[in-house]
């Protein structure tokens, strides 16, 4: 490319703990690029993307900034280059209004005393323009979506001159509807010279928007290529170390015997509600973000009040007010934000693993650590879990085993119903695989299990059928052959007439 | 130049966890070790210090080192050691209990009513155990009391213990018309106690019998367990329907419980029964929890590392006493002890 470079990193090493993180990566920038930083998890991508904008500092290392050799040990000297890096878990706050959080840390306007509302308001409002924010500058954050709170730090980013600015996972917690809103953010912010490093797990997403794609395994740079000159394999094939085939997923049977069946079932988010669930089956609930589906689990687990609604279990009417009468009612759930919901981070394996069963495995009070191992192992043979040992804390483990580690924890207790909110999210190609074969395990020994997904390859290709939610309501269960990218994606917009047989519109 | 790394710790095949402890070869492990053991190696940094700085006694043996000396360095700690060991389980569920230093002198006050003020036809050992009794009765009814309204109410521990902390202090004073009760002095039962559980191994057994037992709680049983995981992540608690009440209630219950003890032994030791003793005693006892590396955040630390802030404060006062160092000297000294290990602590955590 003819483009001039913008920043460029060489060498970069970063060990945690002793494990090396970073080995010596290389890694540059153009001017007004779209760059994607791939890799799998713990492949150093993000750690690279912090050193970059003074996140996190590295042991040695070169950086070089139009040319000139800099020194970034702080976020601050990153912003006075003009980086920003736009974090997964958004480093905003919550109880601030959207003016507030584009003005914090803003050293021009840091020297002034006092703060007029008025003229904040004028002078953030350029920003949310060029993101295509809509929400009032007086809005305070914690209100907003979590797809708007992110165009918030990328307007923050424009406040700051930012010339580069860093996407950590941006669109792993977006829907699809965000995602393109946020592309189309992305393809502005190029047209006006700035560049962009993505970092990401999507590779369709990528192929999309990115000029260059730079591959790092295992804290080393694999390579770069343009888009234009490779192809979504052959980067997979450079993130593995070895080509990867799709393993296939045995679906198993479904017993016709009702497991859970839900009629009416409405909260302040969702509508009425219906649906059946059979023994061994994986039913996928798809839908857009704030369609309904981590309501529909808040619901089904006792952590919302129900307006209306009825939940039978194995015929048996059930009530369940709160997670302890969820869980004893046979309802597990798998939330969707692992750290904030899912694992005791400081805790260990073992300890995560059983939390849930652990009266199981004690007399008088204490705890008997080898029946304990035991189960503890015997599950984790199913989700390939892998880990230097079971007393090491799961905040030690990938996004991946982490995941397991949560899976095995509900897998456990074996509920007659399993609710998975996006259990993939965020974690690499094999990891998702395994744990898929682990789904599939679970309901063929006869346990019902609703999964929430984001991504509709999943979906179609783990699920017996499909539930699509459409602002709160069930827009209609797809079977078979009726599911395919294109119906669902007609019901979760309510688009089209996607069914046959159910078209009732005039021709 | 080029770095050599050494791999990362090997990955075992999938499903099949090493069940061994950490072993030497197990890098993760080693180092879990050395935290472990950082704070015994502060200990002995701290014991290698006083044995330098202590004066010589005239026939030019070490008086720190002298068995008298090291009994009354334990003894002398005994108080807040009790009461830290409890604290160390409200702070491990991310709460913590101010009203510990009252509870105390509840308990004093309580002990010393019953010994001097009620005739019960029980002889000697009954009369002095309804007394203990019910003074560890009082203590863990405000403990429960704490522990019912934090999990009930969700009002923030530290709200909560402040006002038992200003109400039972004058709950203790109420009681005795805010005047001290002399206990001990005369030959009747009350003297009987004061002699007993005064003696130092008495005193010393009971921090140690405590310390074993809920050091013993944390590490093997269901509740200990519990109590690291309510701390760790009360939302992941939930989520997991584990007793998040229940184990609360018991955590400042527990609390209440050892401050009730703690103050049976003070009565015994300074022979009155005190509703104005105890004050501060609080932040001793966290001072002792936080050397001792737990996490005012929850859900990480340990017994032992609070019985050994609990020896590092009690050392550091007893080398600067010999030494004659102004007490108030040695407040500004503890203050920096008290920087010093949680800076590292948290220095250790970031990296």
């Amino acid at each position: 490319m003819t483009t001039t470079e913008l920043l460029r990193a060489e060498s970069v090493i970063k060990r945690y703990d002793g494990v090396a993180a970073l080995r010596g990566a290389n890694f540059s920038v153009a001017n007004g690029e779209v760059h994607a930083l791939v890799g799998e998890n713990g492949a150093g991508k993000s750690t690279l993307a912090r050193i970059i904008a003074g996140a996190t500092r590295a042991d040695s290392g070169r950086i070089f900034f139009e040319g000139n050799e800099v020194s970034i040990s702080s976020p601050l000297d990153a912003q006075r280059l003009g980086i920003a890096i736009i974090f997964q878990e958004l480093d905003l706050f919550p109880h601030l209004t959207i003016a507030e959080n584009i003005a914090i840390g803003n050293l021009k306007l840091e020297r002034q005393a006092f703060v007029r509302r008025r003229e904040l308001d004028l002078w953030c409002q350029p920003f949310l323009d060029q993101v295509g924010a809509l929400d009032s500058p007086r809005t305070v954050l914690a209100n907003l979506p979590i797809a708007h709170m992110q165009l918030v730090a990328i307007a923050r980013a424009l406040s700051l001159d930012a010339r580069l600015i860093l996407m950590d996972e941006p669109t792993s917690s977006l829907s699809d509807d965000a995602v393109e809103r946020l592309f189309a953010t992305v393809n502005r912010l190029k047209q006006g010279g700035v560049s962009v490093v993505f970092v990401s797990h999507r590779l369709k997403e990528i192929f999309r928007i990115c000029d260059t794609i730079t591959v790092l395994r295992d804290g080393s740079t694999i390579g770069t290529k343009t888009t234009q000159s490779t192809d979504a394999n052959e980067i997979v094939t450079m993130m593995a170390g070895r080509p990867l085939k799709d393993r296939p997923i045995a679906k198993r049977g479904v017993s016709s015997d009702v497991l859970l069946s839900v009629s009416q079932l409405t909260t302040g988010r969702i509508q009425n509600i219906s649906f059946d669930l059979r023994r061994g089956e994986v039913l996928g609930v798809a839908g857009l973000v704030g369609a309904g589906r981590s309501e529909l689990g808040a619901a089904l687990f006792g952590l919302r009040r129900l307006v209306r609604g009825r939940v039978q279990i194995n015929g048996q009417p059930v009530e369940i007010s709160s997670p302890r009468a969820a869980i004893e009612a046979g309802v597990g759930m798998l939330p969707e934000d692992r750290k904030l919901q899912g694992l005791m981070m400081q805790m260990t394996v073992l300890e995560n693993s059983s939390m849930a069963v652990l009266p199981r495995y004690q007399s008088w009070g204490i705890i008997r650590r080898k029946k304990e191992l035991v189960a503890m192992e015997a599950v984790h043979q199913r989700t390939a879990l892998k880990a230097a040992s079971p007393d090491v804390p799961v905040s030690t483990l990938s996004g991946g085993n982490q995941q397991k580690v949560l899976l095995a924890k509900w897998l456990l207790m074996e509920p007659a119903v399993l609710f998975l909110d996006d259990p993939t999210r965020g974690i690499d190609v094999a990891a998702k695989a395994d744990i898929y074969e682990t789904i599939h395990a679970a309901a063929s020994r006869g346990m019902g299990i609703i999964f929430v997904s984001s991504e509709l390859p999943e979906l179609l290709q783990c699920c017996h059928r499909i539930m699509v939610l459409h602002e709160g309501r069930n827009a209609g269960i797809l079977e078979g052959a009726q599911a395919t990218q294109e119906s669902i994606m007609a019901l979760a917009t309510a688009t089209a007439p996607a069914l046959s047989g159910q078209s009732g519109l005039p021709a | 130049m080029k770095t050599r790394y050494s791999e990362r710790p090997p990955l075992e095949a999938p499903g099949r966890l090493s069940t061994a402890r950490s072993t030497g070869t197990d890098r993760a492990g080693a180092i879990r070790l050395l935290y472990r053991l950082q704070a015994l190696v502060a200990l002995l940094g701290i014991i290698v210090l006083a044995i330098i700085l202590s004066p010589r006694a005239a026939d030019g043996s070490n008086i720190f080192l002298e068995a008298g000396n090291l009994t009354d360095i334990l003894r002398q700690v005994s108080v807040t050691g009790i009461i830290a060991v409890a604290m160390t389980f409200v702070i491990l569920t991310a709460g913590i209990d101010l009203s510990v230093g009252s509870t105390l002198a509840l308990g004093t006050s309580v002990v010393a009513i019953g010994l001097t003020r009620w005739s019960v036809p029980l002889g000697d050992v009954g009369r002095i155990s309804l007394a203990i009794i019910a003074a560890l009765a009082a203590g863990a009814a405000v403990g429960a009391l704490n522990g019912a309204v934090v999990a009930g109410a969700s009002i923030q521990p530290f709200v909560v213990t402040l006002a038992t902390m200003i109400g039972v202090r004058g709950l203790a004073k109420w009681l005795t018309d805010n005047a001290n009760i002399d206990i001990g002095f005369g030959q009747d039962v009350a003297a009987v106690f004061a002699a007993f559980i005064s003696r130092k191994v008495v005193v010393i057994g009971s921090l140690l019998v405590m310390a074993a037992v809920f050091w013993l709680v944390l590490d093997v049983t269901v509740f200990g367990r519990y109590v690291r995981a309510v701390g760790d992540n009360e939302r992941v608690a939930r989520y997991t329907g584990l007793p998040i009440a229940r184990v609360k209630i018991w955590v400042y219950t527990l609390s209440g419980l050892l401050s009730g003890l703690a103050g049976v032994i003070y009565a015994a030791e300074n022979h009155q029964g005190n509703p104005n003793a105890g004050v501060a005693y609080e932040l001793d006892a966290i001072a002792a929890v936080v050397i001792g590396g737990t996490s005012l955040m929850g859900g990480k630390g340990s017994v032992s590392g609070t019985v050994v802030g609990t020896l590092i404060l009690g050392i550091l006062t007893n080398v600067l006493r010999l030494n004659n160092v102004d007490s108030n000297v040695e407040m500004m000294v503890k203050a920096v002890i008290i920087l010093l290990a949680v800076a590292v602590m948290s220095r250790r955590k970031s990296e």
